[in-house]
């Protein structure tokens, strides 16, 4: 960096908001989050699907007969939680991962198109975005579940399924008022091709709002998936996932508030972690920044 | 303009025909109710029986061209598990779940956007990370949780709100929260980022040179250009409330559709299902057509480029 | 118009605040959901019949100690094994002033058994052949062949008013039920509340309260803060952990009674590893129902050897079930070669989720290899009622026919040709058809202990526990729940 510093990348650095102490935090957290769920299966100290029955609802800190000590307590099948929520941060993190993706790719790439090429594309596009929007989402997980059958990849698409459309009427939006721009007509009339103008100067253009409604999805999926297993049609049992433990957990928040209070602590952390990173690296690839 | 709304009508009811299609092709492959209608110990010729004389033994395709026929009467069907009018079962919890969306609008519009607002204009303070924090919480909780933890501390522990049901508008007031919590969050980072975006633009500079102050241009200027992300997501975000109403209905007894919709489509009333999905179905084209014509008022750039 | 009318009428509703309640008169009951319909010929779910059984009388009813009394008959005879005379009271009156004939009783049968009609119900009275009124006071039942179970089933058969229900049709009836019960209409909030006002002039006295109220309310610790906070005078469908937790606060009881349901595993003994005998011994071998009971029905349970309970006639306490022994059940799959079988465990939300895994666990502690699938309750039917190749290896169950009779218990789960049975054994079915044919008792007795012995034998299904139903109420509130879970508010009281 040159140390006469244009005033523009001065502003920009400005710009970027907050300090980097609190990014460091941030993906300290997500990486600590990251390589718990990854070494699961070698840090838990029990097996997750362990029931004793005479320990059900056990708080934090109980010692057993057998030596082993609860620290997180446990569930009312007497599994230990700490085990359940290693393990369903595995789980946890993938629908959430896996399903964001799927919808992004889908939606903001149909989005794209039916801003750029108009016409009867955009209205096919367009409809079948109506369309989506208009079940309810509810609905279709039900309906799929009961024509399908349960199951952790339909899980996966059924929501991706519910959530594609979003992307693509922002997108659709935002595309619309970037290809109008001046730059964007000239790169046209230079003979730059569609996917070189797509890629190169609106998708760019149009991360910013995106980046916040993909992070925002991100937490949104685990809870989806929590709502689904209050509603019993999330992971199959005994698998488990920070939704299926909270909506279990949901009866005993009086009596046993750790198997509420502990993964819910855990995603609040994930899902706080995850917006922090996405608004900063939002205003980090701020294109308006970097033009000047 | 009458053209380009015209044109979006007939798309939108293309699209609610799409929808009832789907939903009535997909359901009936899912079984029907005759089972969950039967005492236990029926025997399966009482099952067929009353299956037949439901009418559930026919082809798909027949029942679907009954169904389209009764529909052009404006006939929508008598349930067969409550024997009523289906529109009337369903026309008799619409209001609640209005009121119900109206109160969670009014906490995640009134609530999100001036905190979007005040976390753009003092950004890097402790004012705009303290709002973050509480923003997020709205985001990292599943409403059956808050649900349940706003009834236990306002209902059971401090008894200023009642526990469930939907008396009066004090009734309102926890179910509106939780479920408006969740938007309140996506509002007040959708503000801040569209208005964080306005202030680094050349015309905010030009007009605190001419002598406005920071509040003068948000409030002339900003808001407006901000306004089209922020009426992009309020559209999606009625589809959002009405997703997280069934858990909210359900924890709060709040005897709306959504709440409706889902006991429905577990008891298979498919007559009932379809009415919700005609109505949302149409609720979201209008909604969603509403939203495109203020875009093209908004931006006349879009307008134009057709 | 009319539906403006009910717009416009909610609307009122929740402008206008609550009327203040006066504590004594009104009695509020908390239930999972809203009445489906309020005609008692309709739908037969709890949360329907536990309302209009306070607007309608039946035919004949169960005193508490479960044995079948008068109502609307007084008396019945026999006069042969397919013909059944009943006397009618004649003191009764419908809620609009009208007395109660014979002629009402037959409407009532003939009704139910019209199959354009399309009652839900109609399984359990299509025996009845003809039914016929003989003067005002006396009706004579034809019967198909001898039917056992006749006077359990009529004990479900409400009365509706001939005239009444002729003049308004049927749809109006549902929507404005008028029956000779203790308690009359005021107004159904459609899934939100129903509102029932004392009948004053009912034939069997004063009713205890001035009004009912019947919330709907799906969400179970909503439920219990509704108790908490003196929204709701009795709540239904309390699970164990809750009940428990209740009888710590001192303002509030726990009404509990066993009932006729019964908790069972099935076991698919024509299709998958549960083919083979054996392999159906070591399941039942290896289930601790004491644990179950103990650990997680918190004692709101009691262990059963067969699929019966003690309410249910025809059920043989006798006759030993298989102890919990894991050793000996991993010694017959290791016999049988299905170390490490899958089998499929059906299971819906209706049925308690941890039952269920815990049943799993213990199932894979004998080297088996369960795997739980939750469907919803419509396609869970479909299956377990469909082939034997989609009804999985196991499904929990918790059966009641409300007619506390082997009859309507083992003969629909076991016997060939019926929808639930996936199990094909002629000795088995030609003792429960011997027991439904004959109206003598001992001979019935005879026949479903063979039936039972046999079902011991080839374990197509394993009983668990007889269970309990909860109740939470106010502690001012005097009230002995019965074991056929009906909700009569004439047999409450405050103390």
């Amino acid at each position: 960096m040159s140390a006469h510093a244009t005033p523009s990348l001065r502003a920009a650095r400005r710009r970027a908001g907050r300090a980097p102490v609190a990014i460091v935090i941030v993906g300290l957290i997500l990486t600590v989050i990251l390589a718990l769920a990854l070494l699961a299966p070698w840090i838990a100290p029990s097996d997750p699907t362990r029931q004793v029955l005479m320990m059900r609802l056990k708080p934090p800190g109980t010692l057993a007969a057998s030596g082993q000590i609860y620290l997180l307590g446990t569930d009312d099948l007497g599994r230990d939680l700490l085990s359940r929520i290693l393990f369903g941060a595995r789980v946890s993190l993938l629908v959430a991962t896996l399903s964001v993706l799927v919808s992004t790719l889908v939606g903001v790439t149909l989005g794209m198109m039916a801003a750029w090429f108009r016409g009867w594309i955009e209205a096919i596009i367009m409809r079948l975005v109506d369309i989506m929007l208009s079940i309810p989402a509810v609905l279709l997980a039900v309906l799929t579940v009961a024509v399908l059958g349960p199951g952790f990849f339909k899980l996966i698409l059924v929501l991706g399924l519910t959530r594609w459309p979003r992307y693509t009427r922002v997108a659709f939006g935002q595309t619309l008022q970037i290809a109008a721009l001046p730059y964007v007509k000239a790169a046209e009339l230079v003979g730059a091709g569609t996917a070189r103008i797509l890629l190169r100067h609106i998708l760019p253009n149009i991360a910013g709002p995106l980046l916040i409604i993909a992070t925002a999805e991100f937490g949104l999926m685990i809870l989806f998936e929590a709502g689904l297993s209050f509603l019993g049609l999330g992971i199959q049992p005994p698998a488990p996932s920070w939704g299926s433990i909270m909506s279990v957990g949901r009866e005993y928040v009086e009596r046993a508030w750790w198997i509420v209070a502990f993964p819910g602590g855990c995603l609040f952390l994930l899902v706080l972690s995850v917006n922090v990173l996405g608004d900063w690296l939002r205003d980090r690839l701020d294109p308006q920044t970097r033009i000047r | 303009m009458l053209r380009y709304v015209a044109h979006r009508l007939l798309q939108a009811i293309i699209a609610v025909f799409g929808v009832l299609t789907i939903v009535f092709i997909v359901m009936r492959f899912s079984g029907d109710p005759t089972l969950l209608l039967v005492p236990e110990g029926a025997s399966q010729e009482a099952i067929d029986a009353l299956r037949t004389e439901l009418g559930f033994d026919r082809p798909v395709m027949v029942q679907y061209i009954d169904y389209l026929r009764s529909l052009s009467h404006f006939d929508f069907g008598v349930s067969v598990v409550q024997r009523i009018p289906a529109f009337d079962i369903v026309a008799a919890r619409i209001p609640y779940t209005v009121l119900l969306a109206a109160g969670a609008i009014v906490i995640a519009v009134g609530v999100g956007i001036p905190v979007g607002i005040a976390m753009a204009v003092r950004r890097g303070r402790w004012l705009e990370r303290s709002l973050a924090a509480v923003v997020l919480t709205g985001q990292s909780m599943p409403s059956f949780l808050s649900g349940i933890l706003l009834i236990l501390v306002f209902g059971v522990i401090l008894g200023w709100l009642p526990t469930s049901g939907a008396g009066d508008l004090k009734a309102l007031v926890l179910p509106s929260i939780a479920l408006g919590a969740l938007s309140m969050s996506t509002f007040a980072r959708m503000a801040r980022i569209s208005i964080v975006d306005e202030l680094g633009k050349d015309y905010v500079r030009a007009g605190r040179a001419r002598g406005l102050s920071l509040a003068g241009v948000v409030r002339r200027h900003i808001l407006r250009n901000a306004a089209i992300p922020i009426v992009t997501i309020a559209a999606l975000e009625i589809g959002n409330l009405l997703a997280g109403a069934v858990i909210v209905e359900t924890v709060f007894a709040w005897p709306g559709i959504g709440q409706l919709a889902i006991q429905s489509i577990q008891s298979r009333d498919f007559l009932v299902v379809q009415v919700i999905v005609l109505l949302i179905s149409f609720v979201y084209v209008v909604t969603s057509l509403l939203a495109d014509v203020a875009y093209a008022l908004i931006d006349p750039r879009i307008r134009l480029a057709r | 118009m009319r539906r403006l009318t009910f717009v416009a009428a909610i609307l009122a509703c929740l402008i206008t605040p609550a009327a203040a309640q006066t504590a004594k008169q009104m009695l509020t009951i908390d239930a999972p959901n809203d009445a489906a319909t309020l005609d008692p010929h309709l739908q037969w779910d709890a949360d329907s019949y536990g309302v209009y059984r306070n607007i309608f009388d039946n035919l004949l009813t169960r005193d508490a100690t479960g044995k079948i009394v008068p109502q609307i008959a007084t008396a019945w005879r026999f006069v042969d094994d397919t013909h059944v005379e009943f006397d009618i009271r004649p003191d009764v009156k419908f809620q609009d002033g009208t007395p109660l004939a014979a002629e009402d009783v037959v409407f009532s049968i003939k009704r139910i058994t019209n199959p354009a009609f399309k009652s839900p119900q109609l399984s359990q009275f299509d025996q009845i052949a003809d039914a016929q009124a003989l003067g005002s006071a006396k009706v004579h039942l034809t019967m198909k062949t001898p039917y056992p179970v006749l006077l359990a089933q009529l004990v479900k058969l409400s009365i509706v008013p001939k005239a009444y229900v002729e003049r308004v049709g049927d749809q109006e009836f549902n929507l404005k039920p008028l029956g000779s019960g203790p308690y009359k209409l005021r107004e159904w909030q459609k899934g939100v509340q129903v509102t029932l006002d004392a009948n004053a002039s009912y034939w069997r006295g004063k009713p205890p309260f001035g009004t009912v109220i019947f919330r709907a309310v799906p969400d179970v610790s909503t439920r219990v803060a509704d108790l908490k906070t003196g929204r709701a005078d009795l709540i239904r469908l309390l699970p164990p952990d809750e009940a428990i937790a209740l009888r710590s606060d001192a303002r509030l009881a726990v009404l509990t009674v066993p009932t006729e349901r019964v908790g069972y595993l099935f076991i698919n003994a024509q299709a998958g590893p549960t083919t083979d005998v054996r392999v159906r011994r070591a399941i039942a071998h290896a289930i601790d129902k004491q644990a179950l009971v103990e650990a997680l029905l918190q004692g709101f349970g009691k262990p059963v050897n067969s699929i019966g309970a003690e309410p249910i006639f025809g059920y043989v306490p006798a006759i030993a079930g298989y102890d919990y022994d894991p050793a000996k059940a991993r010694a017959l799959i290791k016999d049988a070669g299905a170390e490490g079988a899958t089998i499929t465990f059906l299971t819906s939300p209706a049925y308690d989720r941890r039952v269920v895994e815990a049943i799993q666990q213990m199932i894979n502690d004998v080297r088996l290899k369960a795997e739980i699938v939750v469907l919803d309750q419509a396609t869970f039917l479909r299956r377990r009622q469909g082939m034997p190749a989609d009804a999985g290896g196991l499904a929990l169950g918790v059966w009641s026919c409300a007619c506390q009779d082997a009859d309507g218990t083992i003969f629909p789960l076991f016997r060939s040709g019926s929808t639930w049975s996936k199990y094909s054994n002629p000795t088995y079915d030609a003792a429960v058809d011997a027991a439904r044919s004959t109206l003598d008792e001992a001979k019935r007795l005879a026949e479903y202990r063979k039936a039972y012995e046999i079902l011991r034998e080839d374990v197509p299904g394993l009983g668990l526990y007889q269970a309990f139903a909860s109740y939470g109420a106010r502690k001012e509130l005097k009230w002995q729940p019965t074991p056929n879970e009906s909700l009569f508010v004439m047999d409450m009281s405050w103390q």
